[in-house]
């Protein structure tokens, strides 16, 4: 390839990097409005739109909104729209922290419970399910806010074991991670032998989902998904430094220390709030920046908005499938959006990890 | 012009001092070799030049002011590292790799100007790698990669660069390359380059000057040739090298000795009757294996003498370019009569050495054992019309021991007395069994090879 080619190529980056993310929160907002219309309950498109359009403001008053039923207006607003409001955060969530964990950790293991978030966050839950208290603190369960907390106290517990004077070897982070992980999972297995009646709550907490959730649930997590994302996109080129190595980063500038701090603190905390109020979905953090990595490139500042994005596609999509798949044997029943997203995230994964086998090593 | 003072340092790791009272002054258009065994504090001076490491106790000043008091990525735009090993993670391409160089000169939402990218381009160009560009780094083979790397620390723009063994990956005509380009940025850009080396032989021949570390501490600092001798060597390496000029760089020239054994003891001593260049291996292979050593009759400056004044192997000399005489001639029958074996090399006689011929085989009438060596025959190094081959016939029948080469040699001497009768006859039984033809017809075929 000649000299101009390499370069222009190079320039037309910029303008491709915007296209694809583009595209993609394209690709959201109709998988948001299709989402609309999923469910036990079939609702027309044409519902969905104009429910929809009523509710944007100015635009709003022009709708005529009489064709629509107010049962389907109170399905689409109160029902279906927040748990996928609730999809959108949460894949959009754990994504964004494991492309932020697999980036200081230089390690394709790592994902969003790497600190030992789901397994504190589990600790949290099953003690709040356990002790049976409708607490409620501006409006919010106490179930979440033990969880929440439960996975910053787990974070914390790790990075400061694994502190070595000022510094925090990424290996023994790691490794303290899974030590942490596998102690505290033994303590929710001994919560969960002496549960009795709780139990299935505790289990159905364990698998993942979200399918009761509010608004208020939702704007509760909201700023700290959101200014989480956000703040971490600062440090996008960062994380590409890192991947040259520490040492390297250092020489090329970079404030290592603080720099992996203030990413593990934040991809913890968009974990903690993710994981309150929904459990533990699994495979979301680890295989979407992967994928995503597979087809845009390693090139962070790209990569983790469209992880982002995908992920929240991805998640809302499985949610979907969870309503859905079990309908034609009981209508009530649901399988928890956590199964469903390792029984076909998984296949899918290794599917393209075998396809583009000889050009990926992560 | 940059200016790098480096004020009494010490490192620790942990209570372990790694690095003593290290004090090192460089400008624009140094070019420093650092030098000293595994483990001596050479990549710790490096990494407490770099920030990574914080001195215990000194001070690394930039331009006059304390390195550790400056932001990392102010530093960054004077100082590139060059780093002894990288993993990289993800698969970004070379041109990805190079460009991330470019990040202390960025703001934090800044894209790659093309200003930046003409940079990346013309290191890219400088070390070779430009065809690379888009090749996912991962995929290269060690030196593209550590071309891609040095290019990254070029792209820093820096006007100090730290090489940690730089040359680990790199084949002779890349190392020969990198080092052509290091040298000329360094004179042409006033530069100052710090050079991690393990081959000394690179170090005299691209750096102005040179640091020896030895556990810690600098032992020796200077120019090349003052730096680099054969006792400072000794006693940092512990390995014993001849120093010399090399003929055509001009440059100090070492040549290593492989690391003396614990000698075994041989309770025998050989003489050796060698000449020009043809004894010195033996000399030092035969030291190594425990054996007492003398020479001669020698010329002085020839090669043979030279290796055995420094391996100090009392030799029966002659003056320079003479034939030798009667009298040098006795002392060295009386030398050979002091010693329990005879070795003959393959050199080539003249009339000059021809009495060399005679006191091997006054050695072997004498009934001392003695080998000759018939590596090259003697056809082609009789330069006496016949005289030589003569003697050496006559050596044969009166019953010294003809080797082909060194190795067959040294394989008889390490055996035991027993065994070497074993081998003799194993190799008369041999030698009977086969027909002159086929004889002659095998060291042909072995000539042609050659």
């Amino acid at each position: 390839m000649s000299t101009d080619e390499v370069e222009s190529t190079f320039f037309q980056r910029t303008s491709r990097w915007k296209f694809i993310l583009i595209l993609l929160v394209l690709a959201l907002i109709i998988t948001v409005i299709i989402s609309l219309g999923v469910g036990s309950t079939p609702v027309p498109l044409s519902d969905i739109v104009t429910v929809i359009g009523k509710n944007i403001p100015f635009l709003g008053g022009h709708i005529d909104s009489s064709a629509v039923t107010p049962q389907n207006e109170a399905i689409i607003l109160e029902v279906r729209l927040p748990r996928i409001m609730a999809g959108v955060l949460i894949g959009a969530a754990l994504a964004a922290a494991g492309v932020l964990y697999q980036g200081v950790f230089k390690n394709p293991m790592a994902d969003s419970y790497v600190l030992g978030v789901s397994a504190g966050a589990a600790v949290g839950a099953s003690v709040a399910i356990l002790s049976g208290i409708g607490f409620v603190f501006l409006e919010l369960r106490l179930v979440q806010i033990a969880a929440f907390l439960g996975a910053i106290f787990a974070m914390f517990l790790v990075y400061n074991l694994s502190r070595v004077g000022s510094r925090v070897p990424v290996t023994t982070l790691l490794l303290c991670g899974i030590a942490v992980n596998f102690f505290l999972f033994a303590v929710v297995g001994i919560l969960e032998i002496v549960a009795g009646n709780q139990l299935p709550d505790i289990v159905f907490w364990l698998m993942g989902g979200y399918s009761n959730v509010y608004w208020k649930d939702i704007f509760a997590v909201l700023p700290f998904i959101i200014i989480g994302i956000i703040l971490a996109y600062f440090y996008a080129r960062d994380l590409n430094l890192l991947a040259m190595g520490e040492e390297t980063a250092h020489h090329l500038g970079l404030n290592v220390e603080r720099t992996k701090q203030i990413l593990l603190v934040l991809a913890s905390l968009i974990t903690a709030a993710a994981v309150s109020i929904c459990g533990l979905i699994g495979f979301v953090g680890l295989m979407i920046p992967h994928l995503t990595r597979l087809v845009i490139g390693p090139d962070h500042r790209i990569l983790f908005p469209t992880s982002t994005i995908i992920g929240a596609i991805f998640l809302v999509i499985c949610d979907d499938l969870a309503r859905v798949v079990a309908t034609p044997f009981a209508s009530t029943l649901e399988i928890p959006v956590g199964i469903v997203t390792m029984l076909f995230g998984a296949p899918f994964f290794i599917f393209l990890l075998k396809k583009k086998k000889q050009s990926y090593s992560a | 012009m940059v200016l790098l003072n480096v004020d009494g340092v010490e490192c620790r790791y942990g209570s372990t001092k790694v690095l003593d009272d290290v004090s090192l002054s460089v400008k624009g258009g140094d070019f420093v070799g650092i030098l000293g065994p595994n483990g001596s504090g050479k990549t710790t001076l490096l990494k407490s030049i770099s920030r990574s490491l914080k001195p215990y106790k000194g001070a690394i000043l930039l331009n006059e002011s304390d390195i550790y008091s400056l932001k990392n990525v102010d530093v960054a735009k004077q100082m590139a590292v060059v780093p002894q090993e990288t993993s990289i993670g993800f698969n970004f391409s070379a041109l990805d790799v190079v460009l991330m160089g470019r990040n202390p000169h960025m703001k934090r939402f800044q894209m790659e100007s093309a200003n930046d990218m003409a940079i990346a381009r013309k290191v890219m160009n400088l070390t070779n790698i430009w065809h690379l560009a888009e090749r996912p780094i991962n995929e290269l083979s060690g030196g593209e990669k550590q071309r891609v790397i040095i290019a990254r620390a070029l792209a820093q723009e820096p006007k100090i660069l730290l090489l940690d063994e730089p040359l680990t990956h790199l084949d002779i005509v890349n190392q020969l390359e990198i080092m052509d380009l290091v040298k000329d940025l360094c004179v042409k850009e006033k530069l100052i380059i710090l050079a991690v080396f393990h081959d000394f032989n690179l170090a005299a021949r691209y750096c102005n000057s040179a640091i020896i570390i030895k556990k810690g501490k600098i032992f020796a600092a200077g120019s090349l040739p003052a730096v680099l001798t054969s006792e400072t060597i000794k006693s940092v390496f512990n390995v014993d090298a001849i120093v010399t000029k090399h003929l055509v760089t001009n440059s100090v020239f070492v040549i290593p000795l492989s690391p003396q054994k614990p000698s075994p003891c041989k309770e025998c001593s050989i003489h050796l009757i060698c000449g020009a260049g043809t004894g010195t291996t033996l000399m030092k292979v035969l030291l190594d294996e425990g054996y007492s050593l003398t020479a001669g009759v020698l010329n002085v400056l020839d090669t043979d003498f030279e290796t055995a004044q420094f391996l100090k192997i009392p030799v029966t000399t002659e003056a320079p370019f003479s034939p030798i005489t009667e009298k040098t001639h006795k002392a060295n029958l009386e030398m050979i009569s002091e010693a329990s074996t005879v070795v003959l090399t393959s050199v080539p006689f003249g009339d000059g050495n021809l009495q060399n011929l005679e006191a091997a085989l006054a050695a072997v009438k004498r009934g001392i054992p003695t080998f000759v060596i018939e590596e090259v025959p003697i056809e082609r190094r009789d330069f006496t019309g016949g005289k030589a081959k003569a003697l050496l016939a006559e050596l044969k029948s009166k019953g010294a021991e003809f080797v082909k080469d060194q190795n067959e040699l040294l394989s008889l001497l390490n055996v035991s007395v027993e065994k070497l009768q074993i081998a003799k006859e194993e190799r008369d039984r041999l030698l009977n069994h086969l027909k002159p033809g086929e004889i002659s017809k095998e060291t042909t075929m072995k000539d042609k090879d050659e």
